[in-house]
């Protein structure tokens, strides 16, 4: 698996765990509060998990980016200084 | 540290009957804590239960031995913020909370708090509650967010 395959296995497992939803169910692009009916206390629990877990502080101001599976790659990986 | 009844209230907002601890023991601002809940028979969740009704109708609820676990992390969250911080914290989900076994009243629960994690507004404590040397609960992910004082009391 490449390293931006399994950044996105681990980044789409936190979002189903959070949007409790199982992990197939979560599509790259679909938007977390049209999708999963998700609202701001879920985007910051999921903000919050990937913080502990990649140990990176991402601003609050980005959560309005984070709205899929992909955008939150996207942040994450400015943040934690991915190159995938 | 230790806190009696008196300074809780000072702290946190909850009145009867859902101000769900009696005393903590010790507190370690920023890290952990340890808090007091004893359940008693004249408790309202007891009130109604019919004569002659099996034991395990009088185990402690778990939605409030929950609360008082998650009022346990609200105190610990609220020694741990600058003097002066404005807001309170509102309970908003609980993950990987396993129930092992019921209290009953007469039983001096224990709630052992660990304040994991603070992102701007918004907390993470875990634990676990304890009669005696009996785990009674393990509580894997507890959540709070701050919010304004004046939008919590506009809402009740």
């Amino acid at each position: 698996m490449s390293e931006h395959d399994q950044h996105m296995a681990e980044l789409r497992e936190i979002v189903a765990e959070v949007l409790e939803v199982e992990p197939e169910e979560v599509a790259d692009t679909a938007d977390f509060v049209e999708e999963y009916e998700a609202d701001s206390l879920r985007a910051i629990e999921i903000l919050a998990r990937i913080e502990k877990k990649y140990k990176v502080e991402i601003p609050q101001a980005e959560l309005n980016e984070m709205r899929s599976l992909k955008a939150v790659h996207e942040v994450v990986a400015r943040y934690a200084g991915w190159q995938d | 540290m230790r806190l009696e009844h008196a300074e809780l209230r000072a702290l946190l907002p909850h009145r009867y009957p859902m101000l769900l601890l009696d005393r903590v023991e010790a507190v370690e601002p920023g890290v952990s804590l340890e808090a007091v809940k004893t359940v008693t028979g004249c408790e309202p969740c007891y009130r109604g239960i019919a004569e002659g009704e099996p034991a395990d109708r009088y185990a402690y609820p778990a939605s409030l031995l929950i609360e008082s676990f998650g009022q346990g992390a609200a105190v610990l969250w609220l020694l741990s913020r600058r003097p002066g911080t404005a807001g309170l914290p509102m309970f908003t989900a609980a993950r990987e909370c396993v129930l092992l076994r019921p209290a009953y009243p007469g039983d001096v629960i224990r709630h052992r708090v660990r304040l994991d994690q603070v992102v701007d507004g918004a907390a993470f404590a875990s634990g676990s509650s304890w009669i005696g040397d009996d785990k009674v609960a393990e509580f894997g992910s507890m959540m709070a967010v701050v919010r304004p004082v004046d939008a919590i009391a506009r809402a009740s």
